[in-house]
Parts: C-alpha cells; structure tokens; sequence
C-alpha cells in the first residue's frame, strides 16, 4: 500500500510541487524567522562578550526601571570611581561614556541613520578595557579628533583624515576623523553608529561632565571576578547601581536586547502562522479533489481486498511525504529569507546586525514538525472519504463519493462559528488585559472566522460568481462562469484561501485609514500651537538644549515640551508624560484638567481620569513609584485629568520633576506657539535654520506637516504588513493554480469537444482565464467582507479609534485580486490550450 | 459510376473532400505502426458514407485526417477546395468551426450548458448569431422541444446524441463527421440517431462521413468504405434502408 501512495505522489509531479510549496512557504517564514532573530541575538552575544571579555567587574546603573522607552539610564558620578579605586582587590578602575544620545551627520548634514542609535563613546583610559580595536589610524588623543565605526564610515564614505559633523546633547561640532574600529572583527556595532571620543570631550558633548555611564574595574592578581564583585557592592551598596562580572553584565545586555526584541519573532511567527493557515486550506483542497478523482482506484484497492485502514494510511502517507518535501524546502528556504527579512526591516529603520547565520536545531525540529502536522490535519479530512468509497465503485462508470455525513451541517456549522469567531475577537478586545492573552485569543477568534465564512462560502460563490461573472460576455464568458461554480466546495476553498490575505490586508490598510485618521483629529483637537518639533525618525528624543536655542528665535512666543519618562507604579511600567507646567495650555489643549496641571508642584502628580478610577486613586493621596534615580518616589495625586488627544500618559508630571527624579532631560516633542504678529513662515524657516544647523537631527512641522509624518510612520508599519502577508496571497495563488489545473485534467475530454468543433487555443486561454478572475475575485470580494467586518468589530471596540474606510485602496484591492486570478491562469491556460485535441477526446 | 480501375472512386468536381495517397505512420523504424498504409478516397457533397473496419484497421485515423484532427505522415487532404493537411492550428481551428460538424460516440456535450445552448455552442465559439428558423427546424425534426432548457445530465442518452446531432448540424457545416455516433447507444436509440443523420442528407443535402464497426448502422448509408491494414479494402455503393416513419 505504501508504494501506492509514493506511486500515486509521483504521478502527479507538478502537483506535489504545488502543494509542497504551499507547505513550504509558511514554514519558511517561521524558519527565516527563527535564523533571523537567532542571528540577531548571537551577533549582539558576540558584541557585547568582546566588550567584556577583558573587564572583571562593571558598575552600571540600574536597569531595571528605565527612565524612557529609549532605555536612558541615569549616569554614575565620578565619586563612585574613588570609592572603587581605593579598594585592595582593584588592580584598575576607569570611567566610560557610552551614550545613545548622539546623532553622525553626513556630509549632506543627515543623520546617518534612520532608526539604529548612534553612540558617542569614550576611549578607555585604561587600555585592557577597550572595546573597540582600531583597524585603520588610531584613537582620539584631543578633543576635536573622533574614530567611527568602519560600518558607517564605508556606508557614508568617510575617511582617516576627513571631517564628520556630530550632535549630541551640545550642538553640532566638525570632528576630525582620525581612526576607524572595529568590534570582535566585525565592522558595525550592532547596525549602531560609534563615534569614539576622548572621556573629556564625550562627558561634554553628551552633558554628562564629572559622570560615567559604566565603570569597568580589573581584579588584582589573586581575586576572582566574584570576588571582586563582593567587594565592589560593598563600597557601592546604593540599589540604583548594579554590580556584575564582565560576563554576567555581557549576559545581561543581550538578554536585554533579546526583551527589547522580543516583539519580533512573535510577530513575525504571527504571519508565518497565517501562511501556513492558508496553505492548509491549499492542502486540504488538493486533497479533497484528488481523492474524488481516484475513487475508482480506491474502490478497486477496497476490491482487491486492502482494508478501511490501509486505504486511510495510503492518503496520509502521501500527506506526510508531502509535508516532509514542503518542510525541508521551506527549512532550505527560510535561511536565506532570513536575508530578506532584515533587508526588509533596513528598510523601514531597522538596522538589526546580523553575522553569519545561526541555524539551530530548535529550528529545525520546529519547522519540520509544524509544517508536517499542519499537512496531515488537512489531510485527514480527504483521507477519511476516501476510506468511505464503495468497492463496487470500481466497476461503475462516473462514481461520486458518497457525502459526507457532515456536509448536511456545514451551513449551520459555519454560521455558530463566525458568531464564535467574532465573539472571541471582541471578548480579546474589551476584556482581556493582558497582551499576549489577547492576541492569541483574537487570533482564535479571527481563525474561527475565517474557517466559518469558508465553511458558508459553497453556498456565496453561486451568487457571487453570476454577478462578477456578468461582464464577461461571449461564449468563453459563459463557460467560465459556469465551470466556476461547477464544483462549489471547492471553488469555494479555493477562493477561502485567499479571502484570508485579502482580509487580512483590507483590515490593515482599514486599521491604518483609521489610525491615521485617528490621529489626525488628536491632532486638530489638541495642538494649540503653529508648529511642532520632533526628531527626524519621529520618535526619538532629541536634546533639551534645542528648546532653550529655539525659545530666543525671534517670533516665538512660548515654547512647550513633552518628554516621555517611565516609572514602575504597583509592578507594572508605566508611562510617565512630563509637560512644562507653564505653557502646557497655550501650545495644547488639555480637555479635562489643564489648570491642573498647570498649577501641579514638583511634588504632584495629575492623573489619568480612567486610569485613577482603575487604580482607585483620588486626589490628596501620596503614591510611591520607583524611577531608574529613586527607588522610592512619593508623588501626591493633585487630580486627575481627561485627554482626548491621547498625547499624555497615565502619570503626568513637570518637566522638573522628571529630569530630577527620573532623570530624562530629553525632550521628545516640543509645541511652539508664535507671537501674534509674527510671520508664520519667517519664523518658521529661522526655528528651521537653526535646527539645520546645531540639531539637525530634528526638524520642524507645520500641524499639516505633523500629520503627514504621522501619516508616514503608519505607512511604513503598513508596507511591513502588506510585504508579510503577500506570502499568505501568493500561497493562495498556488491554490488557483492546483485547483485550476485539476479542473482542467477532469473537463479535459470537454477540452478536447470544444477544441474539435473549432474552439481557438486563445479562447480556452480565455475561457481558462476569466474561471481564475471570478474564483480569485470571489476570495477579494469574501476577503473584503471579512475585512470590514473585523474593522468595524476593532474601531467599536477600542474607543478612541475613529473608522475611516479607504475605498479606494480597498477597490484597487478588488483589481488586484482579478490581476492574481489572471496570473494564477497563465500555466494552467497555456496546458489548456495546449491540449492534443485527438489524447483530448480520447481521455477518460 | 463505375469502379476507378485502383478499386476507388475518382475525384469529380462535385467531390467535396478528397483525400490522396494518405498515410500516416506512429512511431519510428521497426517499431513503427502504419495506421494508413496510402488511402486514397474522395467524398462528393450529399452523400453519405459510411467507413468499416475492425479494430486498428486506420478508419478512426483515416477520419481524424480528414477533419483535421490528425495530420497525416504524408499524402494530401482537400475539403471545399483547400488543401488541409499543412494549414496552422488556427487556421484548422477556424476550418473545423466553419465548415465541419462533429458527432463523438461519447456525445461529449458541456454539462454546465442547456440542451439549447449545447446546440447553440458552434455558433456562440464563431459569435455568428444563429438563424433561428433553421435552429427551430432543427430541433423540431430532432425531437428536442421540451427539452430544450434541461442540462445534459438529465437527459437520456439518445437525447443527449440528438442534442449533438442538433449541434453539429447548427452552423450549417459542408460535412459532418460522425465517430462511432451509436457506439453508447441502445438499438432502439441508434435507430433514431441514424434515422436523423439519413434525414438530413435526404432533406438537406447535408454530406455525412461515419465511422462505425456496427454493420446495421452502416446500412443506412450511401455508400460503404471498408478499411484494413490501412488500407481500403473495398469501397461500394449500397441502397441505404429508410424508415418508414420518416
């Protein structure tokens, strides 16, 4: 029986090939994803082991809280350095600057990144603890002299003995290039710029003169680095300081940068999953007719005496070596879409480093067993009504399998599951809290309605098929309308699979309009301002020092920042908003609780309306948070506030406050209101030059411009989107294909009639293709459906979102599902047209 | 007419097929199969013929060559005047809907389709709009009035062969061809199917070419070809038995 099956698999070449890719896609995507971010994570282990491979112990700040979502630590006082210095275990100790606050200009004055940090760092005064090596002229020795990281001085094209500007908290400052480094023998450092200074010129660029980021301390001979790290925690025993062995710290910087990453393979085995979904339902299908096509052969197998049993095993062997086929492809695969995938997040800001690949053998067995149960589920429908056909079967012409017990249910069956399905979706959505418990369960419940929709469109596609199908006129038309429908279940399979890429896209390009117009009208509502600065990335803080350069423009009347600051508040990181308490109404509108805030101490915190309710906070009680500077910081709740624009977070404190006791001085958005007379272009343009040239990391927006950029940061989110699930459609595709030219084998006598009573070889490529067109519209039009259904059910369930419906896209949407039918044709129309009219006729 | 002295026919101007020395060969050296040995035939306009032989004797080939369906190793076919046998696909493709009906033994109608428009189908591929007086004629003499909106599955099987009779007869072609048109028919039914191919020779003039291994199916014909070893082995004009009814 086993050769039967193998048999059966070989006869059917291009098939197999079909239906294994389908497998392999999705399990191409969970492979690439695993290489990636495993390469990801050993790159940054390389970094950050070289880093320390030669420090015994390292004082740092606390990380644990962390004073931004940008991971700005609070520095270490020099002080701490003597206290160490003193100690008999110390053979060495020395200061460091490693700071992400820095900006490389080019030489057209842009930042030479457009998402990855770039690091002003000092050179050790104590060589051992050098990081990095010089491969080309030497180390900073002065104060107008830099070494950059031979990654970005061959992308940017600078030289040993060239200039390079830099900006950092202190304005922009023209460097000479006197060195390029290297880290462990690798170029970049972790995708990041790398300007080495000298400690003294990197203290002052980066404010932080008199203080270290890190503190790097050698053993004397005889200690252990434990040792020493027993004694280091005694003469600094303060709780905002963490002291670890250079290999325990370099541990605990990569499985920081792994958290900070984490997001990544989750999301991006999100999308893996829907492409493996999808190549299911390809399975599945292919199945499902070729079982119905060999009937026959089965009922003659059941004759010649093979049991129930082995006829199942037959179909399930041929589902495992096909899964086994599609695994490994998609195993071979998924090592060099690793490549893509970081091609593609360079593209939207990314710079993730990536050396060598890193193919582990969690990957393997993950990838293969995935991808070879997710063939024998779908398998095992097929193969269980292959065990139900009759041997008698075998000696009648034109047998059809007998229906299934559960088809009868299969309407009502598919509506229970859509309610299902939607009902879940909400529930994650109104009533989960937890993040991760939400996504799978609205991933459950958005995979239950695609299932129920599927299971509901035998009936749709009749319907559906007669009202696409009425522009095709002629004959040809006809046909294809009609052989469409022909097969409803499995028409409708077909057109499932690719309803859910479809549906998926239209739900993101929807969620996006949404967004977008979501933040548009915070816009509109809250700035009371004429212009906003930000960073050029959109996202990152940028220097405080830019606001009191830009508040002496002439024509600025007032001037307000925002920083975003985070604090531990009962166990959870909260978001923190420090506004300057002084302006803040003139530049925003507050809805609820603007003289509130305006009037809010050092002291005080005001707090989010909603959040204070949850939390039952009230006014006049004292909270205690812990801040990367105090592990112990009581704030008095002075009330609390509403925001319609969702700019401020759940805490809301002065600007003063979160510099001295959280420790982020940087600004991330700063509001800027003009005086009344003032020319609003003249001023604009001098804020412009300004920031040209001290910060020009930054820029600045009229509130159109703002939401454009805003607008642009969806867009990118979006393409990323759009790119993943174009994996999901193009397996859809090879669905078309499969399910195309098993139709053609079956009507292949028809074929031939058509052909001999003078049918052209252009018409049944015609024919062929308008079939495709309506099955691929019905999945775009079903695709559709689906896809505002779910955006309807998300905007009504989170509260803020505003729906906006981009009809156009989702019409261009539609075009593009015709575009794939018709691409999906072209192999299967030209084997139609091909066909030998007499072997045509003559086929049985 | 009298015997041509090779035991054939010879073409007349009135012919309106005519084939000439075909032959055609499948495979190479000593394995090679001669399914016609050099047959030469012609067909004159409102005649029907019937071709026998056993099984393998070339008379489905001689017949595939003739329709151009087949091409022949070598030897010429005219039909209507134009020599077929080295025109391009399209240009056969264009012929077999011009000038040509088919009838299969496995009626082969579209199942997706109406009885109507499986009549209808030559004429639809063409985009030529039918002539309904002729279309209506036609499916009064096969028999098909009521049936007309039903779907080939719910059709019998002569039903279904008249429908294809119907069909090949639509476009007015200059021959019909006929492969084995009883071969999955009950003998009452192929008395019927037979019984409306001889009607439209009598009535219009239509010119038939059959293929058939059943001796009684041949007796309706004009004339009988018999074929073996790819060749014509005999080739004689017969009284062709009418049925009373018609």
């Amino acid at each position: 029986m086993r050769k039967v099956a193998l048999r059966g698999l070989l006869a059917r070449k291009t098939r197999l090939a079909l239906t294994a890719l389908a497998v392999a896609l999705g399990v191409t995507l969970i492979a690439g994803t695993y290489v990636f971010t495993d390469t990801i994570n050993s790159s940054f282990d390389r970094i950050f082991s070289a880093s320390y491979a030669t420090t015994d112990v390292v004082v740092s700040p606390d990380d644990e809280v962390e004073a931004d979502e940008f991971g700005s630590l609070d520095p270490i006082p020099a002080s701490v350095v003597d206290r160490i210095d003193g100690l008999p275990q110390v053979a060495a100790v020395g200061g460091s600057i490693f700071d992400q606050d820095g900006t490389i200009l080019d030489g057209d004055g842009d930042p030479v990144s457009n998402g990855a940090p770039n690091f002003i760092a000092s050179i050790q005064d104590i060589e051992r603890f050098e990081t990095f090596d010089v491969a080309e002229g030497r180390l900073p020795s002065g104060p107008d002299e830099v070494a950059l990281d031979k990654s970005t001085a061959k992308r940017k094209d600078f030289e040993v003995g060239g200039t390079v500007d830099i900006v950092a908290k202190e304005p922009r400052k023209t460097y000479k290039v006197v060195g390029l480094v290297q880290v462990a023998g690798v170029d970049s450092y972790g995708g990041a710029g790398v300007a080495l200074m000298t400690l003294s010129e990197a203290q002052r660029m980066t404010g932080k003169e008199g203080q270290f980021d890190e503190i790097a301390v050698a053993a004397a001979p005889g200690t252990s680095p434990a040792e020493l790290r027993v004694a280091v925690r005694d003469a600094v025993p303060e709780t905002t300081y963490q002291v670890r062995t250079g290999e325990e710290q370099a541990e605990s910087q990569t499985e920081g940068i792994k958290d900070d990453l984490s997001f990544l393979p989750t999301a991006l085995l999100a999308f893996a999953g829907i492409s493996l979904f999808v190549g299911a339902f390809i399975i599945f299908n292919t199945f499902s007719i070729t079982v119905t096509q060999r009937a026959r052969e089965f009922a003659l197998l059941r004759t010649l005496g093979a049991s129930r049993g082995q006829v199942l095993r037959s179909v399930l062997t041929e589902g495992l070596v096909l899964g086994a086929i599609g695994s490994v492809v998609g195993l071979a695969l998924g090592v060099v879409v690793a490549k893509g995938l970081k091609a593609m997040f360079y593209l939207v800001g990314f710079d993730l480093p990536s050396q060598g690949t890193v193919l582990e053998g969690r990957t393997v067995v993950v990838s293969l067993v995935v991808g070879i149960v997710v063939t024998l589920l779908a398998s095992l429908a097929p193969a269980l009504r292959a065990t139900r056909v009759p041997p008698v079967a075998a000696l009648r012409e034109g047998v059809a399998l007998p229906e299934s017990r559960s088809s009868r249910f299969a309407f009502p069956a598919s509506i229970v599951l859509t309610t299902i399905g939607i009902a879940l979706l909400v529930v994650s959505l109104v009533a989960i809290e937890d993040a991760t418990t939400g996504l799978s369960l609205a991933g459950a419940g958005a995979a239950a309605t695609f299932l129920g929709v599927g299971l509901m469109s035998p009936k749709l596609v009749g319907p559906i098929a007669s009202v696409i199908g009425k522009p095709f006129g002629g004959v040809t038309g006809r046909l294809a309308r009609e052989n469409s429908v022909r097969q409803p279940g499995r028409t409708a399979a077909t057109a499932a699979a690719l309803m859910i890429g479809v549906a998926l896209v239209s739900f993101a390009s929807i969620f996006a309009a949404s967004a977008k117009e979501t933040v548009s009208g915070f816009i509109d509502r809250g700035l009371a301002g004429d212009a906003v600065i930000q960073h050029q990335n959109g996202f990152a803080p940028f220097s405080g020092t830019a606001a009191t350069q830009v508040r002496a423009v002439p024509g600025v009347d007032t001037l307000s920042g925002f920083r975003f600051a985070q604090v531990r508040y009962e166990g959870e990181d909260e978001a923190v908003t420090g506004v300057d308490t002084t302006t803040l109404t003139k530049v925003y509108n507050v809805t609820e609780g603007g003289e509130l805030i305006s009037a809010l101490r050092p002291d005080e915190v005001a707090v989010f309306g909603e959040y204070a309710e949850e939390k039952g906070l009230k006014p006049g009680d004292t909270i205690t948070v812990r801040t990367t500077r105090r592990p112990e910081l009581q704030l008095k709740v002075a009330g609390t506030f509403e925001d319609k624009a969702d700019l401020l977070g759940d805490f809301v404190l002065s600007n003063e406050t979160v510099a001295q006791d959280i420790g982020a001085s940087r600004d991330s958005y700063l509001f800027v209101k003009f005086d009344q007379g003032a020319d609003q272009r003249e001023t604009r343009e001098a804020i412009s030059a300004l920031l040209k040239r001290d910060f020009p990391q930054t820029e600045v927006l009229t509130a159109d411009e703002f939401k454009d950029d805003q607008a642009s940061q969806i867009d990118q989110l979006l393409g990323l989107i759009y790119a993943l699930l174009a994996l999901a459609i193009i397996v859809s595709l090879f669905g078309i294909v499969n399910t195309l030219a098993l139709s053609i084998t079956e009507r292949t006598r028809e074929l031939g009639m058509l052909r001999a009573i003078g049918t052209s070889r252009k018409q049944v490529k015609s024919m062929i293709r308008k079939e495709s067109m309506i099955i691929a519209v019905i999945g775009g039009v079903l695709g559709l459906a689906v896809g505002v259904v779910l955006s309807i059910v998300f905007t009504q369930a989170l509260d803020d979102l505003v729906l906006s419906v981009p009809i156009v896209s989702l019409l261009v949407l539609l075009l593009l599902s015709a575009v794939a039918g018709v691409l999906a044709a072209a192999l299967p129309a030209r084997r139609a047209a091909r066909l030998d009219v007499l072997e045509a006729l003559a086929h049985e | 007419m009298s015997p041509h002295p090779s035991g054939l026919q010879a073409p007349t101007a009135s012919d309106l097929v005519v084939a000439h020395d075909l032959t055609r060969q499948y495979g190479e050296g000593e394995a090679a199969v001669h399914a016609l040995a050099g047959v030469s035939a012609s067909f004159p306009a409102g005649e029907f013929t019937a071709i026998m032989g056993a099984s393998g004797s070339g008379k489905s080939t001689l017949m595939h060559c003739l329709a151009g369906l087949d091409r022949p190793t070598a030897g010429t076919v005219h039909l209507d005047g134009t020599e077929i046998t080295q025109l391009d696909d399209n240009r056969l493709t264009e012929l077999r809907r011009d000038k040509i009906g088919f009838i299969f033994q496995s009626f082969n109608l579209v199942p997706v389709l109406t009885a109507e428009e499986n009549i209808l189908l030559p004429l639809s591929i063409a985009g030529r709009a039918p002539d309904q007086e002729w279309i209506d004629r036609l499916v009064g003499i096969v028999g098909l009035q009521d049936r007309l909106t039903h779907r080939p599955a719910e059709l019998s099987g002569g039903q279904q062969q008249r429908v294809a009779v119907a069909r090949a007869l639509a476009s007015r072609p200059a021959i019909v061809f006929a492969d084995e048109p009883t071969g999955n028919l009950d003998s009452k039914t192929s008395e019927e199917v037979l019984q409306l191919l001889r009607h439209s020779v009598d009535e219009f003039g239509q010119t038939i070419v059959m293929v058939t291994h059943d001796p009684v199916a041949s007796q309706v014909a004009d004339r009988l070809v018999t074929l073996q070893d790819g060749l014509v082995i005999s080739d004689e004009r017969v009284t062709p038995r009418v049925a009373a009814t018609h």
